[in-house]
């Protein structure tokens, strides 16, 4: 469904990500592990087209899209969440979801009819609402919401849009143990048609929801394998979990 | 984003009833004034499409304006087309003017936006200030009125002049509205919110920045129209850059992203302007001060500030369930 | 037209060049360290016409004129900081545009409540009358006059901002604020001197651009326009860009007007738009 080949990218003379090449199938649940600066996020901002790769190709579904900017990959179903929250922050959380429904179902160029009250837009808001428990605080003000709830129409914004493939950089990031349960769930009931890659720094969340595993370090993959695998394997250890656990 | 509230149609029609009954109780220069409100009432909305909702802060409206009034002269007078057709020509040469305007500076935001406006509403002044063949800075005239006789208006008539232009003035509102209602005006607020993230749920917002923009003026061509059509004669005054900055007073008097604002500040600056200088000359310190003190009081405007107290006391008093219908002004920072 | 003419049209395009540069190197100086579009800056250039009008009626010498209007005009834009300036630092341009264009009201009416709206002269110094030979050509003595002071504040400033200490503070504050205070770099002290000293050279501009354009009261309106263009054409914030951006604009808006005069007032807006698509920063951005 995804397919990297040989993606690289420098800043100046750095090199962010080197020669990476990814093999995602359809459905699957892939995390990305990775200590800081290992280019987790930049490989995300690759893939969404938010920055353009010095090397290699990126195809979705046998296309290639490395030509393609951040929208055209939105359109062709690229979503994503972010590490840092990246929303509306003057508008209601109604409004936000509003924002992605009406992006998402084609509505955002119309021009007669109010988009606040066009029932597809309202049944998404409501799906997308009661999927990440924000149903209660739809009319709140985002600016003026708690951490958490942010972090959760962060995620939001990302499925409202009903995307092929959904990039969550670090979705529980800076939230509590209840947050990470419902996260969990929430994540065990999206349907397989939707393809996911999560940045996550939570190990219980890591292995629970994982197919498989990616590890990259100095932007280099260094290990690729299931969970289990993961577990068990010495560089990992080494360079990861041997560390004793990272925390963001 | 914008909501049409219960409220802001009560202000609107109170202001259009208000405007009807100063125009047929006063005198013949009382019908001068509400045209003028009218014209500056609609410029305003035009920008507030722009600047409340897309954080466009044009400075090139009433070139656009402007624009439509001298290709609507240009049609009628000078080729000799009919009065329709020219109007129609007159709207599309501004909304496509604004549409490219806004299409060159979609990737340009705060002070730059600003200035590019600024710049390419200047040259569109100095282009028809310096064109001999309409006549430069003495203007143009030979322009007549559409004749309406067929369906019993007088248009000569300067009460009936008056009470269409009202009308025009509630079309352009009532077109605004609807847009900025619709999903893409919702959009357009989306976009100056957070533009990066409205370009990751997949929108090109630097052409939904343009088409906005095209749309505005579409409108500012509208007030372009009747100012035309007042004077019977136009001159490039529309197009210099103080005239957009008056609009963008009247936008701020009024109350920033909330469309009936401009209407009500408009009324307030005609007014002033008129009651003012009745008695001193110096009306433009007294404009300046109220505009420092509206910006420094928070920026809301008249009406803006109106409103936010009465959805300050609603939200006291009542369950927070009718946020959604409750207007949302977005005074204050615009960067 | 033969040599001679060129090279007063030279001359004419360097004093004009020269009166933008005193204008906008105020301008983008106190954009670049305070983020601040002041288009009252012009109303200020406007008062030092108006005020060196009235000290030179008031001791009969062109000479106190000179000297005291910048410092009264400082004194007015002390008083505007204060009481505007600082506390809208922050508040978006938008509402920096709205309550500068206020400013422009209000001094547009006290210069006429004050002295009236026909346009008043101010005679230039007696040792500065007449005409001087120079480069070949008699050109009126005070516009060289003119000239040399514009490069002369420019070299000064040039002095100043690489050579001392006030300077590099100066630089350092404009490439990155944050840091510049963590450096103990007193940042509002400096923010206060050097809004003070971009009104004194715009009262400095109006009192010397007095005796050549008589002071009207739609002066700093007319003069607004180009300053801004000069600005943004050179970055705003940018030292080296102002003086860049006046000299384009002085020797485009000169020139043109004699080479190619149904096109020349486009021009500038031209260059404008041109520069703001393609260059956004300006020609010489400001780092930072």
């Amino acid at each position: 469904m995804l397919e990297v080949k040989g993606l690289s990218k420098d800043f100046g003379g750095l090199h962010v990500i080197r020669d990476l090449s990814l093999s995602v199938t359809a459905g699957e649940r892939r995390v990305i592990l990775g200590p800081n600066g290992a280019g987790k996020t930049t490989l995300f901002h690759l893939l969404a087209g938010t920055l353009k790769p010095s090397k290699g190709e990126i195809f979705l579904d046998g296309q290639p899209i490395k030509a393609f900017d951040a929208v055209k990959r939105a359109r062709l179903g690229i979503a994503r969440s972010y590490q840092k929250n990246n929303l509306f922050e003057t508008l209601t959380i109604r409004e936000n979801l509003m924002l992605a429904a009406a992006a998402a179902l084609g509505k955002s160029t119309h021009m007669v009819k109010d988009s606040s009250r066009h029932p597809d837009i309202r049944q998404r808001i409501d799906e997308i609402a009661e999927q990440v428990s924000l149903a209660d605080q739809l009319d709140q003000t985002v600016g003026t919401a708690s951490y958490g709830n942010r972090r959760q129409l962060e995620v939001g914004l990302a499925l409202a849009t009903r995307p092929k493939l959904l990039l969550m950089d670090e979705p529980t990031s800076g939230v509590g143990p209840t947050m990470i349960d419902r996260f969990h769930r929430l994540l065990e009931q999206l349907p397989r048609d939707i393809t996911v890659l999560i940045i996550e720094h939570d190990m219980d969340l890591a292995f629970g929801v994982a197919d498989r595993i990616t590890v990259l370090n100095f932007g280099e993959k260094v290990f690729e394998g299931t969970p289990e695998d993961t577990r068990g394997n010495a560089t990992v250890r080494d360079i990861y979990l041997g560390t004793g656990g990272y925390h963001a | 984003m914008f909501y049409q509230t219960k409220f802001r149609s009560i202000t609107l029609i109170a202001a259009l009833i208000f405007l009807a009954s100063y125009a047929s109780f006063g005198s013949y220069f009382a019908r001068e004034i509400v045209v003028e409100i009218i014209i500056l009432a609609i410029l305003a909305i035009s920008l507030d499409l722009c600047a409340g909702f897309g954080g466009m802060v044009s400075l090139c409206h009433g070139a656009i304006m402007g624009v439509a009034a001298y290709a609507f002269a240009i049609m009628s007078a000078k080729l000799g087309w009919p009065l329709f057709p020219s109007a129609l020509i007159g709207l599309l040469a501004a909304v496509v003017v604004s549409g490219l305007v806004g299409w060159v500076t979609a990737r340009t935001n705060g002070i730059f936006f600003i200035m590019a406006t600024l710049a390419f509403g200047q040259m569109a002044y100095t282009f028809f200030f310096k064109s001999r063949w309409l006549g430069g800075d003495d203007g143009m005239g030979g322009i007549s009125r559409f004749d309406l006789s067929a369906i019993g208006l007088e248009m000569n008539n300067s009460l009936t002049f008056t009470y269409l232009g009202l009308g025009v003035l509630l079309l352009a509102y009532g077109l605004t509205a609807m847009v900025m209602r619709s999903g893409f005006g919702r959009t357009l607020s989306g976009i100056h919110v957070n533009e990066d993230r409205m370009k990751a749920l997949g929108v090109n917002t630097a052409a939904h920045r343009a088409k906005a923009m095209a749309f505005s003026g579409f409108i500012a061509g509208l007030a372009g129209l009747i100012a035309a059509q007042h004077t019977l004669y136009i001159s490039p005054e529309l197009l210099i850059w103080t005239t957009s900055g008056e609009a963008l007073i009247v936008v701020i008097l009024g109350g920033l992203g909330t469309l009936v604002g401009p209407v009500i500040g408009a009324i307030l600056l005609v007014l002033m302007k008129h009651e003012i200088s009745d008695y001193t000359d110096y009306w433009h310190a007294f404009i300046g001060l109220v505009l420092i003190f509206t910006v420094l009081a928070g920026g809301r405007g008249v009406f803006g500030q109106i409103e936010y107290w009465l959805n300050s006391l609603r939200s006291r008093h009542h369950d927070p369930d009718n946020h959604q219908t409750a207007g949302k002004p977005q005074g204050g920072d615009h960067a | 037209m033969d040599l001679s003419f060129w090279i007063l049209q030279f001359l004419n395009a360097m004093q004009y060049s020269m009166l933008l540069f005193l204008l906008s190197i105020g301008l983008t100086v106190i954009f670049g360290l305070l983020h601040f579009v002041n288009l009252a800056h012009a109303s200020l250039y406007m008062m030092g016409a108006y005020i060196g009008i009235s000290v030179a009626a008031l001791t009969g010498s062109f000479w106190a004129a000179f000297f005291l209007a910048p410092v009264i005009v400082t004194l007015i834009g002390a008083m505007l900081y204060f009481t505007l300036i600082d506390r809208m630092r922050t508040a978006g341009p938008m509402n920096q545009v709205l309550v500068t264009f206020g400013l422009i009201f209000i001094f547009l009416d006290l210069v006429r409540m004050g002295w009236g709206d026909i346009a008043l002269g101010l005679d230039g110094p007696q040792s500065l009358s007449g005409t001087t030979r120079f480069l070949g050509v008699d050109y009126p003595a005070y516009r060289l006059f003119i000239i040399a002071l514009g490069l002369g504040v420019m070299t000064t400033m040039w002095f100043i901002l690489s050579r001392t200490q006030i300077g590099a503070m100066i630089r350092a504050s404009v490439e990155n604020t944050d840091m510049a205070a963590a450096m103990g770099i007193n940042v509002s002290t400096l923010f206060f001197l050097v809004f003070c000293f971009g009104c004194a050279l715009a009262g400095l501009a109006g009192v010397a651009a007095a005796p050549i354009l008589s002071a009207t009261t739609t002066m700093g309106i007319t003069i607004l326009i180009p300053t801004l263009i000069v600005v943004v054409i050179g970055g705003l914030g940018s030292l080296e860009g102002a003086i860049a951006g006046s000299i384009i604009i002085g020797f485009m808006e000169t020139f043109g007007a004699v080479m190619i005069p149904s096109f020349s007032a486009v021009l500038t807006y031209v260059l404008l738009a041109v520069v703001l698509i393609w260059r956004p920063q300006g020609l010489i951005p400001a780092r930072g």
